[in-house]
């Protein structure tokens, strides 16, 4: 059973790293694009990280998540204001960092476990922001980053349970097996996400490259 | 696998999961959702540009329609007023110079000169006058208007009753425009609507110019008219559209019509 675990998050690095790669070239094209990118590199770091110390310094790794849902509220709101050109964006941002800061300073415990209100606030609020873009790209003929719009969407709102229910994996009656299910379920997903944004990219931005 | 999951503990595992499950549902009937309705509001945008586009066409034909109509018009007055006139004179003129004439004929042929000369002068008058009268360009439009309101009475037999209140609001392009409609509205109800009386006040409100047009003909079917609009009222509804104002009609067969005009352009 791990073995398969294993091999969907392989492939989901794989498209990481590859989306990360062809992104970076076309950084310099849109401002929502740059912060995408960084997203996009941020993750392939974090991932990398966090296999690092689960996989070989067999420490826990929780911490990074908790780093990972920050930087991904940011960079993402960041996108997202850039798409809807909304100053209240940047507002909500700065609130909601005000708040876990709050949170993580009140419980510092909390840095080593999953933070289930933190990653359902942050991530609902992005789901909010897709569903803007999607109304904002509804009566526009060609609209950019839809399919990136379109993966977002689909992996925060299936991973924010997965996540939010993260902390039972502390709960020992739960056999790990049956744990893994919602990583490999998340693992599938994510594939799922790199793929639309690959997609995207090659829609959009192959042939813009390589006529240049 | 399965025995684990049945575990009291697997339980909220297997409820997580199908929460997840029916959240990717929903997800996914929200995306296509979109889409469709994409499709759709893309599509109705797609009809109303084209039908913008049929309209924009249509106003050009009648344009166009409407020149070709003019042109034939003044070709037919020069042709009966004057150059048929013209011929008169100088085959009389011919006659004089040929000789042979007694004086009393020659006097006469002369007295049938001066008179056609006259009537060609009078008749080449009235057509420049026509195509632009020179009263709008030197004493403006309310002067305009009541010499055309009084041409029609003296030469139509129409009853006009005429209230004009106007001060220099538009520009000339716009004024013109304006003494163009009322001058088609007159033509309409003279030529098809055979009226006898007609009612026409003008005022301002507000920067706006007001015109209430109403006769006493025979009156059109509005249903019928709006499917398939004569190159009269199609002039006057582009020239409406011209100003960026407003028109409004209402008509009953045997009840007379009803114009309301009003402009929205202040001056330029």
């Amino acid at each position: 059973m791990p073995l398969f675990y294993h091999i969907i998050f392989l492939i989901g690095i794989f498209f990481l790293i590859l989306n990360t790669v062809i992104y970076s070239r076309a950084l310099y094209r849109n401002k929502a694009l740059v912060f995408f990118t960084v997203f996009l590199i941020c993750s392939l770091i974090i991932q990398l990280t966090m296999r690092y110390i689960g996989a070989v310094l067999h420490e826990s790794n929780l911490y990074m998540n908790n780093v990972f849902l920050i930087i991904q509220f940011i960079l993402l709101s960041m996108f997202y204001y850039h798409l809807l050109n909304k100053k209240m964006v940047l507002g909500l941002m700065l609130i909601v960092l005000v708040f876990l800061c709050y949170q993580y300073l009140s419980d510092l415990g909390l840095i080593m476990v999953y933070n289930p209100i933190g990653i359902t606030l942050t991530q609902s609020i992005l789901i909010v922001y897709t569903m803007f873009y999607f109304y904002k790209s509804l009566n526009t003929e060609r609209p950019k980053f839809l399919l990136i719009n379109i993966g977002v969407f689909l992996y925060l709102i299936c991973s924010t349970l997965i996540f939010a229910s993260g902390n039972l994996i502390f709960n020992v009656n739960i056999p790990q097996e049956t744990y893994l299910l919602l990583m490999k379920l998340n693992a599938i997903f994510y594939i799922i996400f790199q793929i639309l944004i690959f997609i995207e990219w090659r829609k959009n931005y192959y042939k813009k490259i390589h006529r240049s | 696998m399965e025995k684990e999951l049945l575990q009291e503990d697997s339980q909220i595992i297997v409820i997580i999961l199908i929460a997840i499950m029916v959240l990717l549902l929903m997800a996914v009937s929200l995306v296509l959702f979109f889409f469709f309705s994409r499709k759709k509001i893309i599509a109705a945008e797609l009809e109303k540009a084209n039908l913008e586009i049929s309209y924009q066409k249509d106003l050009l034909h009648s344009t166009i329609e409407v020149q070709e109509e003019e042109r034939k018009r003044i070709a037919q007055d020069l042709h009966d007023a004057i150059s048929s006139k013209l011929n008169v004179v100088s085959l009389s003129t011919n006659f004089l110079i040929d000789g042979n004439l007694q004086d009393d004929e020659k006097d006469r042929t002369l007295q049938h000169i001066l008179a056609v000369t006259t009537k060609t002068l009078e008749s080449s008058r009235r057509l420049a006058h026509n195509l632009l009268p020179p009263i709008l360009e030197n004493f403006g439009l309310q002067a305009a208007i009541e010499e055309l309101c009084d041409e029609f009475i003296c030469s139509q037999k129409l009853q006009i009753d005429h209230n004009i209140v106007y001060t220099n609001l538009l520009s000339k392009s716009n004024e013109l425009h304006i003494f163009r409609i009322i001058q088609e509205l007159l033509n309409n109800s003279v030529r098809h609507g055979n009226a006898t009386k007609v009612t026409l006040q003008m005022n301002e409100e507000n920067e706006q110019v007001f015109i209430k047009y109403s006769d006493n003909g025979t009156g059109f079917d509005v249903k019928s008219v709006n499917k398939n609009k004569g190159i009269g009222l199609k002039n006057i509804e582009s020239r409406v559209d011209i100003l960026d104002g407003e028109l409004s009609y209402d008509s009953k067969i045997g009840k007379g019509a009803t114009f309301n005009i009003s402009t929205n352009t202040p001056k330029q």
